[in-house]
């Protein structure tokens, strides 16, 4: 079990640090800067916690914590950054539109900081340390709002039919992995108590090991729009558009 | 333990929605012939006619409370069925749009840009409008439908015609 939670934590920031090499020499930074800075992070907060955890003892643990706490709190926020470049790269880029959109999106934000301040109240405390407890709010909200907002998204532009480029469904895919199996750990790790801690924990990390993976592929897929078929406009069809011009500007 | 296993649930079913509609991102048609055979006819005049509140004041005027009731609830859920239609056929431009957009000529790429947005616009309306209809079948007297829909969509079935002048939209303003 041990080595399985080395594995989930090691192999997935070192596939990470491939994402952000890959990013770099893709320009990702330049048309997905938000999702390029999470990376990096991550990947920053990573050796820090590596690094601690070979100096940190059961009476400094707290140093452990707090770390991990604030690098939640940022990542979070970072979380938040990319889910607006999502919105604006898919959706308020392509339309002129954007000042009916934009509304909406922040009403389902509003909606969902509203639902987690509500539902992480509700949840049991994990432990009687506070900082702990902190910790635990803050995942468990991050977690509720990225996938609520990854699922509006979703839901937009299958209703507005608009279809996403590869990289962007690619990033959307693996917050969405990540997400709804942190939301699910965060819920289970409240309702199970201590007793699942490490079971939660290797589904989570499995979780993030997924969408690491997916956003490789996606990365090494070309970046483009669905392709259309179909064959070109006949003459006798350039006709019928005149005819029918006519028709419509004689009416 | 409930709320947990309640929002566990919603995780999951959150998690098989995500891949569902990435799923159907892959696998959705874009064959602009097989789009094409997808639209409906819309008669705009005939739904501008069951949305006009001049018309809706005469048939109240000169027909009995109970028959006027009957009467309005089938011109709303016939007025349902053509923004369903309007709408469906706006999902498909928006996918015509979008490919159009890609086209080399700016004179394409632009008319596409406002096919887009109009046809977006339309979808945007037909969301807000059902539901208000719908309400209006609860209470028949409640004037609910903004006449802007019937513009819109007007507007891009013109835009329809315009671009087809310029790019393969495949008979499609034929079905508007």
């Amino acid at each position: 079990m041990l080595f399985l939670r080395y594995y989930l934590w090691v192999v997935p920031h070192v596939l990470l640090g491939i994402v952000v090499i890959v990013s770099f020499r893709k320009r990702l930074y330049q048309t997905l800067p938000a999702f390029f800075a999470f990376a990096v992070f991550q990947l920053v907060q990573f050796l820090v916690l590596f690094t601690v955890t070979k100096f940190v003892t059961p009476s400094s643990i707290h140093i452990y914590v707090w770390l991990l706490t604030c690098g939640a709190l940022i990542g979070a926020l970072l979380q938040l950054a990319v889910l607006y470049e999502l919105v604006r790269t898919v959706i308020l880029s392509r339309t002129s539109l954007q000042r009916v959109l934009r509304p909406l999106f922040a009403f389902a934000l509003a909606i969902l900081v509203l639902a987690s301040a509500v539902t992480s109240g509700s949840l049991r405390d994990v432990g009687r340390e506070r900082i702990m407890n902190g910790f635990e709010t803050l995942d468990f909200s991050s977690n509720l709002i990225l996938a609520g907002m990854l699922v509006t998204i979703l839901l937009f532009s299958r209703a507005l039919n608009i279809s996403w480029r590869s990289r962007a469904t690619g990033v959307a895919l693996g917050f969405g992995t990540s997400a709804c199996i942190g939301l699910a750990a965060a819920a289970l790790r409240s309702g199970l108590g201590k007793s699942a801690f490490v079971g939660v924990d290797v589904m989570q990390m499995a979780a993030f090991h997924v969408s690491v993976v997916i956003w490789i592929v996606y990365l090494f897929l070309p970046d483009r729009t669905p392709a259309f078929a179909g064959s070109g406009l006949a003459k006798s069809e350039i006709q019928f558009w005149e005819q029918e011009l006519q028709r419509m500007t004689g009416q | 333990m409930i709320l947990a296993s309640v929002i566990v649930v919603l995780a999951f079913l959150a998690l098989f929605f995500i891949l569902h509609v990435v799923k159907g991102h892959h696998a959705t048609g874009r064959d602009l012939d097989q789009l094409a055979s997808r639209l409906q006819a819309v008669d705009v005049n005939a739904f501008r006619n069951l949305i006009d509140e001049r018309e809706e004041e005469y048939l109240r005027e000169h027909l009995p409370q109970r028959e006027f009731r009957g009467i309005q609830r089938e011109r709303k859920l016939a007025a349902i069925e053509y923004i369903r239609c309007a709408s469906a056929n706006a999902a498909i431009l928006i996918r015509l749009a979008e490919a159009a957009r890609e086209d080399p000529d700016p004179a394409v790429a632009q008319a596409a840009e406002k096919l887009f947005d109009n046809a977006l616009r339309v979808r945007l309306y037909s969301f807000r409008v059902v539901p208000r209809l719908y309400a209006g079948l609860l209470f028949p007297g409640a004037s609910l439908v903004p006449s802007d829909l019937a513009d819109a969509y007007d507007t891009i079935t013109r835009q329809v015609v315009m671009l087809g002048l310029q790019y393969p939209t495949r008979g499609m303003s034929a079905s508007l």
